[in-house]
């Protein structure tokens, strides 16, 4: 089990966002506000950062590709190396803060969650928080990691509504939207957010429900085009557990490197318990999760978040697995 | 020599630091040990049941990694705060270097076996430093990461670091020469020569063992380890083609033994004991005792390497780091609440008991 908060680990959030979204506004208010938590922070940009604590951690951003036949699955060695010296001093802290540079690729340190031993069994990924500049994200649309750490959120500061007007940030919110739809978007001025909002979300539990909005799945036409979308796929039915197995491993083979992030809670033929599932890129982690209640519908759910997929394909793919 | 019928060890002192035991380190003579905490302390404690001397107070910035020159004249410490600090040890410790590196931590430090050079990781650099002259030696580019270890050949000759891609050796004779590759596709996380020299071993992120003899570019490769393989230890001492090669992951340990022919690469002997993940693992010098310490709370000692003789306990949070003396009579371990012990061998005749096994 990766991610499934267990006593005694210490939550993590990982905070990503171009420069001058403010990102440093934001973990200045992490650290002074009264919740009563002691943060440790790992930081890429010392030194930009006025952040006066005492652990704070200056890392390297080192990249190591893994060597599991899995083109895409790098991990943050500078996290691993780092983190294993801090929690030698884990009664100084109760929740890790990672803040990544605007130009980084949130996955090596979300898969960093997944691969490595030690910080599965001592931490637990709670959340990946995105500011986004509201006046300034028009600039870097085009950039990958732009995109990317919009993908990969959980939670999406729309920071600086003060700097643009209503319609353009109804326009902003629905593209955001459409590339992230399991993301709750917030809107923010000085990223004033209250803490509940962003600390202790459990977004990478797997026993916490998927939830896809249902106005996603209505609508038809997103007005977008970007390369980067969501596709939430719906089934009644029950799902042959071999055939969906088969269809996940040739899937995250072909498009592992597309896929960013995938939820699901699934029905397996033959099973009480819902199967509840999660993956970074070709990284997988699934399990049973609480029993079916008699009154409830049972039924399938599937988020993929990624570049370039092909929606039609998957859900023909997928019904192909159904019983 | 296979001391077949050692004495068993018996507790002959203990202490408390403030913090986690990150490091520690014996003099030659085996007569001092030097520890140091997650807190800043480092501390100086005699065997023979002296007065401890305290070298640094805890000031709340870790030092992770300590180390003592062969002919125990220096001590080498360094850690979260970068700054190398050097003493020279006798009667009254004098601190002598006091070198500070900004934004980088200080993880790994090692003397060389007949000078009184010290190489130290920063960052991806490498820098060698002359403890007498006060000097840099050489600074080294390993480039590809961090450096993730180090280890000097057991004849001086060179020096090998370890880190993302595998390893790089250099040559003591001409630092300016290219370093030779020993290349993996994944991270190594730690290195360890056999002390005849003749083998290079690697531990990896990818939860791989590699084995290099020397003058063979072909390596050995061990698979099926749980997680990443994060402790190795060669035996000084050994009966059969070579010395025998210990390795951790999670809380398993593998004793690989070599096979006559070397297409028959190394078989693997599992010991299965721990319930918690090993933190260290150390051969007694000249024989081929065992010993593991684990966050179980447990040190173990496993006779040739693979049956439990005895069981020792005293550090209830976990133990964290563990070392020999230089002659094996002595063993010290550090907890991660700050216990520190150290066990020498009773002067019973008896053997090591057979019976503890408890169920």
């Amino acid at each position: 089990m990766v991610n499934t908060p267990m006593l005694n680990t210490v939550p993590v959030t990982v905070l990503t966002g171009y420069l001058g979204a403010g990102k440093t506004t934001l973990l200045n208010r992490i650290l002074t506000y009264e919740h009563g938590k002691k943060v440790a922070v790992i930081v890429n940009e010392f030194g930009e950062v006025g952040i006066d604590n005492q652990l704070v951690i200056d890392a390297d951003e080192e990249i190591f590709e893994m060597n599991n036949g899995c083109i895409c699955c790098t991990v943050r060695g500078d996290l691993i190396r780092i983190i294993g010296n801090l929690m030698r001093r884990r009664d100084k802290f109760d929740h890790l803060v990672i803040e990544t540079t605007g130009l980084a690729d949130p996955a090596p340190v979300i898969q960093t969650f997944f691969v490595d031993d030690e910080m599965q069994e001592q931490l637990n990924l709670d959340a990946v928080v995105t500011v986004v500049d509201a006046k300034h994200i028009h600039d870097h649309w085009d950039a990958d990691e732009a995109q990317e750490q919009i993908a990969f959120a959980d939670v999406i500061l729309l920071n600086k509504t003060d700097l643009v007007s209503e319609a353009e940030l109804e326009d902003l919110e629905a593209r955001i939207r459409s590339m992230n739809i399991m993301a709750k978007v917030y809107r923010t001025q000085n990223a004033a957010i209250e803490m509940q909002q962003i600390l202790g979300v459990n977004a990478f539990d797997l026993n916490r429900a998927l939830e896809v909005d249902p106005k996603f799945l209505e609508e038809d036409a997103h007005e977008h085009d970007e390369t980067v979308g969501s596709i939430a796929l719906v089934e009644a039915g029950a799902i042959d557990g071999e055939k969906l197995n088969a269809w996940l491993s040739e899937l995250l083979q072909t498009q592992g490197p597309n896929i960013f992030r995938m939820k699901g809670i699934l029905n397996l033929d033959g099973e009480e318990e819902r199967f509840v599932f999660q993956g970074v890129h070709m990284l997988f982690d699934g399990s049973p999760d609480r029993p079916w209640k008699p009154e409830e519908e049972r039924k399938n759910e599937l988020v993929f978040i990624g570049r370039d997929l092909d929606a039609m394909q998957l859900a023909e793919a997928f019904r192909s697995c159904l019983v | 020599m296979s001391r077949l019928n050692q004495p068993p060890l018996e507790q002959e002192r203990r202490g408390q630091l403030q913090e986690y035991g990150t490091a520690l380190a014996w003099t030659p003579e085996g007569n001092e040990l030097a520890i140091a905490s997650a807190a800043g302390e480092i501390v100086l404690i005699p065997l023979d049941g002296g007065p401890q001397q305290v070298l640094q107070e805890a000031d709340g910035q870790s030092i992770d990694v300590l180390a003592i020159s062969h002919d125990g004249q220096f001590l080498a410490a360094g850690g979260q705060a970068g700054t190398l600090l050097i003493w020279r040890l006798g009667e009254s410790p004098e601190l002598i270097s006091r070198l500070d590196n900004s934004r980088t931590w200080l993880e790994h430090l090692a003397w060389h076996p007949q000078r009184n050079e010290l190489a130290m990781g920063l960052g991806s650099y490498v820098q060698v430093w002359d403890a007498e002259a006060a000097e840099v030696v050489t600074t080294l580019m390993f480039e590809s990461s961090s450096v993730l270890d180090l280890a000097w050949h057991p004849e001086g000759t060179q020096l090998a670091a370890g880190g993302h891609q595998g390893i790089k050796v250099w040559n003591c004779q001409d630092w300016d020469d290219d370093p030779q590759l020993y290349e993996i596709p994944a991270a190594s996380i730690c290195l360890a020569w056999s002390n005849n020299g003749e083998y290079l071993a690697s531990g990896n992120m990818d939860r791989t063992l590699v084995v290099w003899a020397q003058g063979n570019p072909y390596p050995w490769r061990m698979q099926g380890f749980p997680a990443k393989v994060r402790q190795l230890a060669w035996s000084e001492f050994w009966l059969g083609e070579a010395p025998l090669l210990a390795s951790s992951s999670r809380e398993g340990i593998v004793v690989w033994h070599k096979q006559q022919q070397d297409d028959a690469g190394w078989n693997p002997q599992l010991l299965e004991l721990h319930n918690a993940r090993v933190s260290a693992i150390a051969f007694q010098p000249q024989t081929q005792l065992l010993a593991s310490a684990s966050e179980d709370g447990s040190v173990c000692l496993w006779q040739n390497a693979e049956e439990v003789v005895q069981l020792l306990d005293g550090a209830a949070a976990g133990f964290s780091a563990l070392a020999w003396n230089p002659s094996g009579t002595a063993l010290a371990a550090l907890g991660e609440a700050g216990d520190w012990l150290i066990w020498k061998q009773g002067r019973g005749k008896r053997g090591f008991l057979n019976d503890i096994f408890r169920n």
